[in-house]
């Protein structure tokens, strides 16, 4: 499954520079640190702060065809589980392969349990889909 | 406080941007594109963060 991280911040590509040499926490960093500094793509998603020029922190995956599966916006203070942005994209990578499957909340990586044809069959029935 | 516009929705087509990069991998400046990513038929995680030189 090939994926690519981009962050993106309003700084321009030469603070990206600056900060990725300077900052020690940064030395194993080997994603593309995209340079929104008129917030137009900011914008797009919904994270761009007006009153602070600044971006929330917004995580989006994106499907190889373009299409939008997952949104998490957090304020400024709180930082994101590394952990759970895996799970999540690991499940719609599985998900992309079998369209009849559903990926529950307890659900970590291939070979978990999923919801297989989740439908009418399985309304008020879904603790014995689960432990079946 | 803050004051964001709720723009796309999921299970939306996001339509294409481009962002310029710098690629640590490379040391050299580069850009993003989506259609690049389509085109390769890549997955993207964007993540968003205030500002460099921050905790983050």
């Amino acid at each position: 499954m090939g994926c690519d991280v981009v962050t993106v911040s309003a700084d321009t590509k030469f603070v990206h520079l600056a900060w990725k040499k300077s900052e020690g926490e940064l030395e194993k960093v080997r994603y593309a640190m995209g340079s929104d500094p008129t917030g137009r793509v900011s914008r797009m998603f919904g994270v761009y702060d007006e009153s602070a020029g600044l971006d929330l922190r917004g995580t989006f995956v994106i499907n190889p065809e373009g299409t939008l599966l997952n949104s998490e916006v957090n304020f400024y203070n709180l930082g994101r589980n590394i952990d759970e942005l895996m799970r999540k994209f690991k499940a719609n990578v599985y998900m992309g392969k079998k369209a009849n499957e559903a990926c529950p909340s307890k659900w970590k990586d291939e070979g978990d349990k999923t919801l297989v044809n989740p439908g009418a069959k399985m309304v008020g029935k879904v603790h014995e889909a689960l432990e079946g | 406080m803050c004051e964001t516009v709720q723009a796309l929705k999921l299970g939306q087509k996001v339509p294409d941007f481009e962002l310029d990069t710098y690629d640590p991998v490379q040391d050299d400046f580069g850009s993003f594109r989506l259609k690049d990513q389509i085109a390769r038929k890549r997955w993207t995680i964007l993540f968003f963060y205030p500002a460099d030189f921050t905790f983050v």
